[in-house]
C-alpha cells in the first residue's frame, strides 16, 4: 500500500470504515491516525500519519507467534488464525509498530487484517475504499503496471523504522519525521 | 515545538505476572543448579541443602507457569503450544523446557530421598541443561522482541541466568536457616555452610553487577531509543526501583555484607540473602515494566 501524505486531511474517515468492517470493539484501533501539531504561531503546521499494520516482509511477530497463529499469506498479508492465537501477547512485544491489540471480547490478538476478506473477493480494503482524498492506494506492488507500483517507484517514498530490518510494505510519500517521533505520553 | 494530538497509545503487553513468572522460574534453576553441585559435581560441603533446595525447585517451577495461564487470554487453549509448533519462536521452546523440567526434577527429588547415588547423578546431570535452559530461554523471550531496545540485546539471557542463581541460593540460604533455627531438634544453624553459601552468592552477586553496569553503558551509546532506555532506568521513572532498590539495596549492600570480614555475621547473611531476593524480584519488575514503557509510535 502506498500512502499519499500530500493529500491525506486527517479526517480519520479510514479509522471509522476500518472498524465498521471488521466488527473491531471499542478502545482499539487496527487502523488510525496520528495527529501532531508542529510549529509555533503563524508558522505552524498539523502533521498526519495514518497508521496500521505494515504487513512486513520480515514480520517479527511471526517469528515470534508460538502457536504459528501469526502467519504471511502467499500474497504478502500478515494474518492471525483467531482459532489457533491464545492471546500471549508476545507479537505485541515484537512489533515495534504497536499495531496489535488485546480483542476486548475474544482475549486474543487482532490487527489490520489488509480486509484480506475483502481482496479475495476482488475488492480494496475497506479504509482505500472510504478514503475521501484518495490517498491511499492499495495494490500488488511487484506488479509494475499498477497505480501502486508506480507511485512507490517514481517518488520519494518512506517506510516507518526501516532501520528495524523488518521490511514494511506501507510506503509513505511525504512522510514527517516529527509525526513518526516516539515522545507521546509515556505509560 | 511538537505536540500529539490524536495517537492510539499502545497496551501493556507484559505485565506484572510475567515479571513475577520470570522471578519464579530464576529461582527454581538457581536452586536446582545448589543442589546438584552436591550430588552431581561431588561438593560435599553442600549436602545439608541438596534436599531443601530440590524441593523448592520443584515446588517453585509447579507455581511459575500459573502466572503465565493467568497472563494468557486464553490459558484453555494451551494445548496449541504443543501442537502447532513455531522453532523460532522462544515461547515455543519454552513451553517443553517447562514441560520436561518439572519432571525432571520430581524424578531427581526422587533418587535424592532414596539414597540412590547413581541415578541421582544421571539425573542431576540431564537437569542441568535443562535448568540453565528453561531460565535462558526467559531470556531469549526478551531478547527476540526487537521492538524495545531494553530488551533486544544479547546479554539478556546471560543477564538472566546469572540473577536465576543468585535469587536461587538466597532463597536456600533463607529457608535453610529458618529450617535449622525453627524446625530442627537442636536449632543450630550450620554457619559455615551458610558462610559457604554466601561467598558463592557474593561471587555471583559481583558477576550480576558487571553484567548491569555492560548492559546499561552500551544502552547509553546506542541509538535514540536505546538511550532513552537507558536514562529511563538511571534518572526517569525507574531509577528508584532499579538504582536504589535493584543494585542498591540487592546487590551492592550484600556483597559489602558478604566481603567485609568486619560486618559478616550469620544474621546479617541471612539478611543480605533476604535482600537479594528483593532485589532480583525488583530485577525481572524493571526489566520487564521498564522495557514497554515509552510509546512506540
Amino acid at each position: 500500500m502506498v500512502i499519499d501524505l500530500r493529500r491525506c486531511i486527517g479526517c480519520h474517515t479510514c479509522e471509522v470504515a476500518c472498524k465498521m468492517e471488521n466488527r473491531v470493539p471499542l478502545g482499539v484501533w487496527p487502523a488510525w491516525v496520528k495527529q501532531v501539531e508542529k510549529g509555533y504561531y503563524p508558522n505552524v503546521r498539523k502533521s498526519f500519519l495514518p497508521l496500521l499494520c505494515d504487513h512486513c516482509d520480515n514480520p517479527s511477530c511471526v517469528t515470534v507467534c508460538p502457536t504459528n497463529a501469526s502467519f504471511k499469506r502467499k500474497d504478502g498479508i500478515v494474518m492471525i488464525d483467531p482459532h489457533t492465537c491464545i492471546g500471549c501477547r508476545y507479537c505485541m512485544m515484537a512489533c515495534p509498530y504497536a499495531v496489535r491489540y488485546v480483542h476486548p471480547i475474544q482475549k486474543i490478538v487482532q490487527k489490520c487484517s489488509f480486509c484480506s476478506h475483502r481482496v479475495d473477493a476482488g475488492l480494496k480494503p475497506a479504509c482505500v475504499e472510504a478514503c475521501a482524498t484518495g490517498a491511499r492506494v492499495f495494490g500488488n506492488l511487484l506488479d509494475p503496471q499498477e497505480e501502486v507500483a508506480i507511485l512507490k517507484n517514481t517518488h520519494p517514498v518512506q517506510t516507518i523504522k526501516p532501520e528495524y530490518g523488518t521490511h514494511p510494505n506501507i510506503y509513505y510519500i511525504g512522510l514527517d519525521k516529527d509525526a513518526v517521533s516516539t515522545l507521546g505520553k509515556p505509560r | 515545538m511538537i505536540e500529539i494530538l490524536y495517537n492510539v497509545e499502545h497496551q501493556e503487553a507484559a505485565g506484572l505476572l510475567i515479571a513475577i513468572y520470570f522471578y519464579l522460574t530464576g529461582i527454581s534453576a538457581g536452586s536446582f543448579i545448589l543442589s546438584t553441585l552436591a550430588y552431581v559435581f561431588g561438593q560435599v560441603k553442600f549436602r545439608p541443602i541438596g534436599k531443601i533446595a530440590v524441593i523448592l525447585a520443584t515446588v517453585v517451577l509447579i507455581i511459575a507457569p500459573m502466572a503465565l495461564l493467568i497472563h494468557v487470554g486464553r490459558p484453555l487453549r494451551a494445548w496449541r503450544l504443543f501442537y502447532n509448533i513455531n522453532f523460532t519462536s522462544p515461547i515455543s521452546w519454552g513451553s517443553f523446557l517447562l514441560t520436561f523440567y518439572p519432571i525432571n526434577c520430581i524424578i531427581y527429588g526422587y533418587f535424592i530421598f532414596k539414597n540412590n547415588a547413581r541415578m541421582t547423578k544421571l539425573f542431576g546431570t540431564i537437569g542441568i541443561p535443562l535448568a540453565v535452559s528453561v531460565h535462558g530461554y526467559c531470556g531469549f523471550i526478551l531478547g527476540f522482541a526487537k521492538a524495545r531496545h531494553l530488551w533486544n540485546t544479547a546479554l539478556m539471557p546471560i543477564l538472566f541466568l546469572v540473577s536465576a542463581i543468585v535469587s536461587g541460593i538466597a532463597l536456600v540460604i533463607f529457608v535453610v536457616y529458618i529450617r535449622d533455627k525453627f524446625f530442627s531438634r537442636e536449632g543450630k544453624v550450620n554457619e559455615v555452610l551458610i558462610l559457604d553459601l554466601a561467598k558463592l552468592m557474593g561471587g555471583f552477586l559481583l558477576l550480576d553487577l558487571f553484567l548491569v553496569l555492560s548492559d546499561v553503558l552500551i544502552l547509553l551509546a546506542g541509538s535514540e531509543e536505546a538511550i532513552r532506555a537507558g536514562w529511563l532506568l538511571l534518572t526517569g521513572k525507574f531509577a528508584i526501583p532499579f538504582l536504589g532498590v535493584e543494585n542498591g539495596l540487592g546487590k551492592i549492600i550484600p556483597t559489602i555484607l558478604i566481603f567485609s570480614a568486619k560486618l559478616r555475621t550469620t544474621n546479617r547473611l541471612v539478611w543480605a540473602s533476604f535482600l537479594v531476593m528483593f532485589g532480583i524480584f525488583f530485577m525481572r519488575f524493571v526489566v520487564v515494566l521498564a522495557g514497554e514503557f515509552y510509546p512506540l509510535i
